[in-house]
């Protein structure tokens, strides 16, 4: 038996030798975990995380298990905490631009913005392997140059694992890197790419492709089309303690992740990485897609109350809870289905307070676009195909569910 | 409906913004139409002026896709503006004097994470942020400001 699971390791094609039981998991499959989070910043809700090795670019020896990396289908690339790489005495080559000056990158999420080099990584999941991948790490030492006066600008610079509830995010969107065309060649550089000089004066640049932060699966050998994420239902309405589901590499390459013949709702996305969406009945397509880096369903609805106090200001707390909705999702392009969702929003005051995973939970009052987060996921697999790679009949980009 | 020097000032702006040398710090929301013309500066874009319904909007728009809007009432102040693109344009100067206020507030959440979705809501300011690498788009108001009639939802 022991033979059998090495050779189908080895192999990386997720075939069993004959007369043996299936391996668990197979080579493009890793555990996905929703917990209370790093040990650095418990209290997480609804964030997936997964494990993942890293070592310098071309080292067998400077490595790094990290745990606790948030998974995140909104956006493309792997950035990581750069006080967790240098406490397992990992350091990352920084990229360097065509003048020899350290490329940095400023990137808004939410309420903040993450600061720090570009460095190159050889980073392992389950059986695939990316090697010189330009990740991001987030300079929460002060390690490197300063950010510039437009980063930060917008709120908070929030690099740390407290910022994140995460040792590092895995960026498996839509796209193959995290910017794309828009930084290439801009007449005005985007203030997205920096290049610093030893000073750390730092001016904003253009930046090759291949030099962007990349989404890893891009980069796999094989399995390189694009993901699924497998959550299963959760057992409880006011929250499990924790859930443990799966994160599969590659899209109708092995016979553990076909897409299916029926069923499936495939939804395109424009060049945003967005599809539409229309709520309750409403008129106006709003941008959409399906993201499991957002701990709610995130939209605007002025008619359900806003929780005002407790550990959820912000969020909705529905007078009558759970209050029904829906949506109305439609792909953009060749991919161009039409399905509507019911979804429920639940109060999160009857939450669990030690609970990590909640269905119902709701917020972005004024939002002008439209988040399927992280309940979404709770007992459906969800698909995100890459950009001008097939699947079967498909092309990316894409969510299917 | 609205005066004639804000729209000369907007005006001018069009024609002439690169021939401005003072430009104040920081201004904008809460700031008059001479903050327009220095945003579009900073922002390295054109300004283009349309009428609303008992406002004006002037329209900051780069070559790289970033659109900011300012809405200014009759009295000629900034009491919204709104911003999408590939990037989110800089808050500390598009929010003025009001950003410390932002700031402070979102300090107050006490959720970590992505967070794709904001939204602060103080007595005196509402900023609501939202979307995702290559997509992003917000605005921020004055509550106290908007004009009579005009709705959140309008300012776009």
């Amino acid at each position: 038996m022991a033979g059998g699971m090495l050779a189908a390791c080895i192999g990386g094609n997720g075939v069993t030798a004959t007369g043996s039981k299936p391996v668990t998991p197979t080579p493009n499959t890793m555990k996905l975990t929703v917990d209370t989070g790093p040990s650095a910043a418990t209290g997480q809700i609804n964030h997936a995380y997964v494990t993942i090795k890293v070592c310098a670019a071309g080292s067998q020896t400077q490595c790094a298990t990290i745990d606790h990396v948030l998974l995140d289908t909104g956006s493309s690339g792997l950035r990581l905490v750069r006080s967790v790489l240098t406490a397992a005495a990992v350091t990352l080559a920084p990229e360097l631009d065509a003048r020899g000056q350290t490329v940095e990158e400023c990137v808004t999420f939410g309420g903040g913005q993450t600061w720090g080099p570009v460095a190159l990584a050889d980073l392992s999941m389950a059986g695939e392997s990316a090697q010189k991948l330009p990740v991001q790490v987030m300079d929460d030492t002060a390690a490197g140059a300063p950010p510039p006066a437009s980063c930060g600008a917008n709120g908070t610079l929030i690099n740390s694992v407290a910022g994140f509830g995460a040792n590092g995010v895995l960026g498996v969107g839509v796209f193959a890197q995290d910017c794309g065309a828009a930084c290439v060649s801009a007449s005005t550089p985007l203030p997205l790419y920096y290049g610093c000089t030893s000073a750390g004066v730092c001016t904003a640049e253009n930046l090759a492709l291949a030099d962007q932060v990349t989404n890893p699966v891009a980069m796999f050998a094989a399995d390189n089309n694009g993901i699924i994420v497998n959550l299963p239902n959760l057992q409880n309405a006011n929250g499990d303690i924790s859930v443990q589901g799966e994160l599969v590499f590659g899209l109708a390459t092995q016979t553990d992740n076909a897409l299916p013949a029926s069923g499936l709702t495939l939804l395109g996305t424009d060049a945003n990485g967005d599809f539409t969406a229309t709520y309750n009945g409403g008129t106006t397509a709003l941008p959409a897609l399906i993201d499991s880096g957002s701990d709610s369903y995130d939209f605007n609805d002025s008619t359900i109350a806003t929780c005002s106090t407790g550990a959820y200001v912000g969020y909705y707390c529905p007078a009558v809870a759970p209050k029904s909705a829906f949506a109305v999702n439609s792909g953009v392009g060749v991919n161009n289905a039409t399905n509507t969702v019911d979804f429920a929003i639940a109060d999160p005051n009857s939450f669990v307070a030690n609970a990590a995973a909640f269905a119902g939970l709701g917020g972005g009052g004024g939002a002008t676009n439209f988040v399927w987060g992280m309940p979404f996921f709770y007992g459906r697999p969800v698909y995100v195909g890459i950009e001008q790679r097939a699947a079967g009949p498909y092309t990316g980009p894409y969510f299917a569910y | 409906m609205l005066s004639g020097s804000i729209k000369s000032l907007l005006l001018a702006a069009c024609l002439g913004a690169g021939l401005l040398a003072a430009v104040p710090a920081y201004a904008n929301l809460g700031g008059d139409a001479d903050s327009v013309r220095a945003d579009a500066m900073e922002f390295v874009g054109t300004v283009a002026s349309v009428d609303g319904s008992g406002y004006l909007i002037a329209q900051i728009s780069t070559d790289s896709g970033v659109r900011v809007r300012e809405y200014l009432n009759r009295d000629g102040i900034v009491f919204a503006v709104s911003w999408s693109g590939p990037v989110v344009p800089e808050l500390q100067r598009l929010l003025g004097v009001h950003f410390p206020a932002y700031l402070a507030a979102l300090a107050a959440l006490d959720r970590p994470g992505l967070h794709r979705t904001l939204r602060v809501a103080t007595p005196d300011l509402v900023v609501e942020a939202g979307g995702h690498l290559r997509a992003y788009q917000g605005r921020a108001y004055l509550p106290n400001l908007i004009p009579a009639g005009v709705a959140a939802a309008d300012l776009r």
